[in-house]
């Protein structure tokens, strides 16, 4: 994100989710199924497609994930209302930047963000919202790697 | 001949336990087989892929943990593991981990460290642990290039005074000045990535005695 700077408190999202993240991970039954799929999707973007990709699938949960997942436990509902709204306010300030011509998406990454759409409308309607919540530790580690320094060995 | 799924307990706790990308399953023997000779059998599964697959070192053995690093090496994908308890011609049902990340799970353990005592001063060098490598001859690859942000926890306690305290770095060079010459100081450091709570291992408490002050021994002579 370099040319489309935004502030965001990774580690609030992170933590809000670690919290979570086993008792949701336990609900999806479909284990030998993924919708971001690391290797054939988010893995090896090109840095100038980060910022697309990342308001794509934020977009995709914003729009799609968190409205199709009814929670019954509160302690879970905190948890993803704090990273539903976290991602809310990132897409929101990408969309802008789309807007100022710094947020471009290039034919690749369209191709592979239809991937995970591909994926994700596969499933049925709620098995897919659960897999996805579950998969945020994969969407959040891309995240992060992607907008930290690179080290220097 | 495969083994009869009966009502045989299930092996219990089952987990990873992880440090440095050192991933070893690992579990506790079935309530009422203790003390048995129950062997066990475990499969490992990636995360997404279709089918689980065998681990055939750990086919049959009676220790309760299997080391499934080979099997789990690329850190960006997450796995689960299971293990079934077999006596005789009876099997257990699988006892399954939870959904292991080891980017997210990984215990950072502790950084090498190297003193150099001055006079009122120590000077310490670490340098980042490395990621557990399939063998030997491959490229090492350090903590610290999958974790960008790795800092550490450096504490020094001066075993004259019982005083203690700490430094937060990111670097891999630093010095503790304004020390008392000719006195034991203990240091220990503990690498941490921020985020979700990682655990970290500290190293191994470190002494050494800072030199002799020249100028009071000129005196003496």
């Amino acid at each position: 994100l370099k040319r489309c700077q935004i502030s965001m408190d990774m580690h609030h999202i992170e933590k809000s989710f670690h919290r979570i993240k086993n008792t949701i991970q336990m609900k999806d039954v479909f284990q030998n199924v993924t919708i971001l799929s690391a290797s054939e999707t988010l893995y090896n973007i090109t840095p100038s497609d980060v910022c697309c990709m990342t308001k794509d699938v934020l977009g995709l949960y914003v729009d799609k994930v968190f409205r199709n997942h009814e929670e019954s436990d509160p302690r879970i509902q905190r948890g993803l209302s704090t990273i539903a709204n976290s991602f809310l306010h990132i897409r929101n300030a990408l969309e802008q930047c789309k807007n100022q011509r710094n947020c471009d998406c290039q034919k690749e990454a369209t191709e592979k963000f239809q991937i995970i759409v591909g994926n994700y409308e596969q499933m049925e309607v709620k098995a897919a919202a659960i897999k996805a919540l579950g998969e945020l530790d994969i969407l959040l580690s891309w995240i992060s790697r992607n907008y930290r320094p690179k080290a220097t060995t | 001949a495969p083994c009869v799924s009966s009502g045989l307990p299930k092996p219990i706790n089952v987990t990873f336990s992880s440090v440095n990308m050192k991933n070893v399953l690992q579990w506790n023997s079935p309530e009422g087989l203790r003390g048995t000779d129950v062997v066990y059998t475990v499969q490992y599964l990636i995360y997404g892929q279709k089918r689980w697959l065998n681990k055939s070192e750990c086919r049959n053995i009676n220790r309760t943990s299997c080391d499934l690093s080979y099997d789990t090496y690329d850190h960006e994908e997450q796995y689960y593991g299971r293990v079934k308890a077999i006596w005789g011609k009876h099997c257990s049902k699988w006892a399954e981990t939870e959904r292991f990340n080891p980017w997210l799970e990984t215990q950072i353990g502790p950084p090498v460290v190297a003193l150099t005592p001055g006079e009122k001063s120590i000077s310490v060098v670490l340098t980042a642990p490395e990621k557990w490598k399939r063998n030997a001859e491959n490229n090492s690859v350090s903590m610290h290039q999958i974790y960008p942000t790795l800092k550490y926890n450096v504490s020094i306690y001066n075993t004259k005074t019982n005083k203690k305290w700490y430094k937060f770095v990111t670097n891999h060079t630093l010095e503790f000045p304004q020390l008392e010459s000719d006195t034991l100081y203990c240091i220990r450091v503990q690498a941490y990535v921020p985020g979700p709570r990682r655990k970290a291992k500290p190293s191994d408490n470190q002494c050494i005695t800072t030199l002799k002050d020249q100028t009071s021994e000129l005196k003496v002579k």
